[in-house]
């Protein structure tokens, strides 16, 4: 008895522009539909504004330290670190060098550029040396950045 | 009974519309999805400068919706097209945030404002997609149908090989024309050394998927035509495959041509480079079958 109505709405080919139904009424699977996209898109825009909210207006706090221990394969010494940012800004071409001293002398150096640092994000590598650093004084420190 | 019936018509159809807006962000999205220079900008924007962006692509979605548009139906009101924007905008969302996850560019130890930065600059492109999505194919509307069914006619005369080789020929060149402008960039070998092992079988199966999706999902106006042609491996599933390997050895001889791969290269990095530049290839490839 339905049949009628219903067959206009074949969902096949040629049919297509007359199985729309009249714009005024939108099927509950649009309405769903757009429920969840402006969930999404309220999320979104939420976090951004949260984000916002919190951004502290300050540069870049670098924080630098040994993470872990070191570690010795093929006569080689791996100083692991890890390098975080704890201000406010992104920091770009954070420079990390370190210094292996003994006896008061420099021995050997070494160099790390990280790309990026935003604010709160992490980023770890590893010294490699040939000269056991637990016998000499070790110092990492950050020594540049830019601004992005 | 009519009435479940029309609920599942209906459902049929958004799932439609909404798989046809995906795979026009997807054609889209996918070339700036390769490009490190977005991450980086994304990784120091300004959350002001965000909204704005939000706030831009709003605008010119809604613009494309008055013409363009990812729905099949024309005769729209503001009001409708108010709403399609703010789907666009949240496929586009859903869709780059999945991609950005699966390129690993966003994992669990991305900051906050750095993943945000990075979604919404990247869903730009693959939000005007979206929006554009039935202008993709339009070279063939519904009073264009007859004409490539004769054409299909003719076809069919001809033979299976010739349609395969057809088919090939197609999937190469759309692959060639979105991969190539990504083979020569550094992105492939930034991306291979973060992906690592099962990640990459995610990266094969994304691949299926999307190319499916575009082709026998989406429903775009050359798909009829499609499942009509004759060749070797005409059945949906088995197209896909094919396809994909096609777009994989095509992205593989890429690489090979910029140099990129070289012959004392390990196997794994043949492997993964040419599963990573695939991706883009594959979305070319099944936009070349629809369109040619």
């Amino acid at each position: 008895m339905e049949n009628s109505a219903e067959s206009p709405q074949d969902p096949q080919d040629s049919s297509i522009k007359i199985a729309n139904p009249p714009t005024t009424a939108r099927s509950t699977a649009e309405k769903i539909s757009f429920g969840l996209a402006s969930l999404v898109v309220a999320a979104i825009a939420g976090l951004v504004i949260f984000s916002w909210a919190t951004e502290r207006d300050r540069p870049p706090v670098l924080t630098l330290q040994q993470s872990g221990n070191i570690r010795h394969t093929n006569r080689q010494f791996y100083v692991p670190f890890e390098l975080s940012n704890i201000g406010g800004e992104t920091a770009e071409s954070v420079q990390v060098s370190a210094e292996l001293k003994v006896n008061g002398e420099v021995k050997e150096t070494g160099n790390v550029e990280i790309d990026f640092l935003a604010r709160d994000e992490k980023a770890e590598g590893a010294f490699v040396f040939h000269q056991n650093p637990e016998k000499g004084e070790l110092v990492i420190r950050v020594s540049s950045y830019k601004k992005p | 009974m009519g009435r479940s019936n029309r609920a599942s018509n209906q459902w049929s159809r958004e799932i439609q519309d909404i798989v046809r807006g995906a795979s026009g962000g997807f054609l889209f999205g996918v070339p700036l999805l390769y490009t490190m220079e977005v991450w980086w900008i994304g990784s120091s924007v300004k959350m002001p400068r965000l909204i704005l962006a939000m706030l831009l692509t709003f605008f010119i979605v809604l613009m494309l919706n008055r013409t363009a548009g990812f729905r099949k139906a024309t005769d729209t009101t503001l009001q409708d097209e108010l709403m399609d924007t703010v789907e666009a905008i949240a496929i586009g969302l859903v869709c780059t945030g999945l991609m950005l996850i699966l390129l690993r560019e966003i994992t669990w130890e991305t900051a906050l404002p750095e993943s945000l930065g990075k979604l919404i600059y990247e869903s730009i492109p693959f939000t005007l997609g979206v929006a554009l999505a039935n202008q993709f194919f339009s070279g063939e509307n519904e009073a264009d149908t007859s004409s490539s069914k004769s054409k299909t006619a003719t076809q069919h005369s001809q033979g299976t090989l010739t349609n395969t080789f057809a088919d090939i020929g197609s999937t190469l060149i759309g692959a060639m024309i979105i991969a190539f402008n990504i083979a020569p960039t550094d992105e492939v070998p930034m991306l291979a050394a973060a992906v690592d092992g099962l990640w990459l079988l995610g990266f094969m199966g994304a691949s299926l998927v999307i190319s499916y999706t575009i082709v026998f999902g989406a429903g775009f106006t050359n798909q009829p035509k499609r499942r009509q042609q004759q060749g070797l491996f005409q059945r949906p599933i088995s197209e896909t495959v094919m396809s994909y390997l096609v777009s994989l050895a095509a992205a593989c001889v890429m690489l090979v041509f910029f140099d990129k791969l070289q012959w004392d290269d390990s196997w794994q990095i043949w492997l993964s480079h040419s599963i990573l530049l695939g991706l883009p290839a594959t979305v070319g490839g099944a936009a070349g079958r629809l369109a040619i």
